[in-house]
């Protein structure tokens, strides 16, 4: 009932976009020092189904490579329009990509998760590197990755 | 005797190996030759000799030869080469895009300046309250 709820919200935000509640979050994920390439990494948003909804970042600039990030790419079939205006570069080894972003009211204490798949080149693959709940009380939690990800926080 | 069945399974079960995980890839650019039928090195560097190329490194990726390096007229090139026929397959060009290539460049994510989200609109996905677009920056 709570996710039809939302549902409805997140629907009336696309058709009235003066009534979407929003906040603004950021989002913070600092790499480990793996010792290889720029990391690709896309981070996404599944529905309390699991279903995707939407893709927040995609770090890394070559659709060719996308397919290495799996999760997100069996969930969006590899649709570029996912990730259109929302592309930047890869992250190194050590940094941090810090992601400004208004995001749906309606989104947290509602089952989404956010996602993070990461990719770096001749190493190993690592979809799901990152899957945290979005809820209030998460707010400002790190947790670390399963592999690239020493931590990933989101702040508001 | 169950218990042992059960651990011939899970034995068999490639824990960790690469080889299993597929995950639906786009295999178009790989090479499948067998290890007889490979030229030797110095056939894939008197081929970028032909070519005019630079050589930096030679390497194997999916299968196929790949050679790094420079062309011609000083653009960092990625070569895919066929291994038997020695036929070029694929050519990157270090500028092709914004953004990272391949190693030996100044990619350790060295801080490029902000990721402009670009002429395109961010996607209609539903998570963005106000459409405004996500700002990224690496530090």
């Amino acid at each position: 009932m709570r996710s039809a709820l939302a549902t409805l919200a997140l629907t009336t935000a696309l058709t009235m976009p003066g009534l979407a509640e929003a906040r603004p979050v950021t989002l913070t994920t600092t790499l480990s020092d793996y010792g290889g390439d720029g990391a690709y990494l896309a981070l996404y948003v599944t529905d309390a189904e699991g279903a995707y909804v939407g893709s927040l970042w995609m770090a890394g600039g070559k659709s060719k490579y996308y397919d290495h990030l799996s999760a997100w790419h069996r969930a969006t079939g590899g649709d570029l329009a996912q990730v259109d205006g929302i592309t930047g570069a890869s992250v190194g080894p050590g940094r941090t990509l810090e992601i400004s972003v208004d995001l749906a009211d309606a989104l947290f204490d509602a089952g989404y998760t956010l996602h993070i798949d990461a990719a770096v080149e001749d190493m190993r693959d690592s979809p799901n590197e990152v899957a945290v709940p979005l809820t209030q009380g998460g707010a400002g939690t790190a947790v670390a990755g399963r592999r690239y990800v020493a931590s990933f926080r989101y702040d508001m | 005797m169950k218990t042992l069945a059960v651990l011939a399974l899970l034995a068999a079960i490639p824990a960790g190996a690469a080889v299993a995980d597929d995950h639906g890839r786009n295999h178009d650019d790989d090479c499948l030759v067998p290890m007889a039928d490979w030229q030797p090195r110095e056939a894939v560097e008197r081929l970028a000799a032909a070519n005019g190329w630079a050589v930096r490194r030679i390497k194997v990726d999916d299968g196929c030869y790949e050679i790094v390096g420079t062309d011609a007229d000083g653009r960092g090139i990625e070569a895919k080469v066929d291994p038997a026929t020695l036929a070029v397959i694929e050519i990157e060009h270090e500028d092709d895009d914004e953004d990272d290539d391949h190693r030996g460049r100044d990619d350790r994510g060295a801080g490029r300046a902000p990721a402009a989200p670009g002429p395109a609109a961010p996607p209609r996905n539903q998570l963005l309250g106000t459409g405004a677009p996500p700002q990224a920056r690496v530090n």
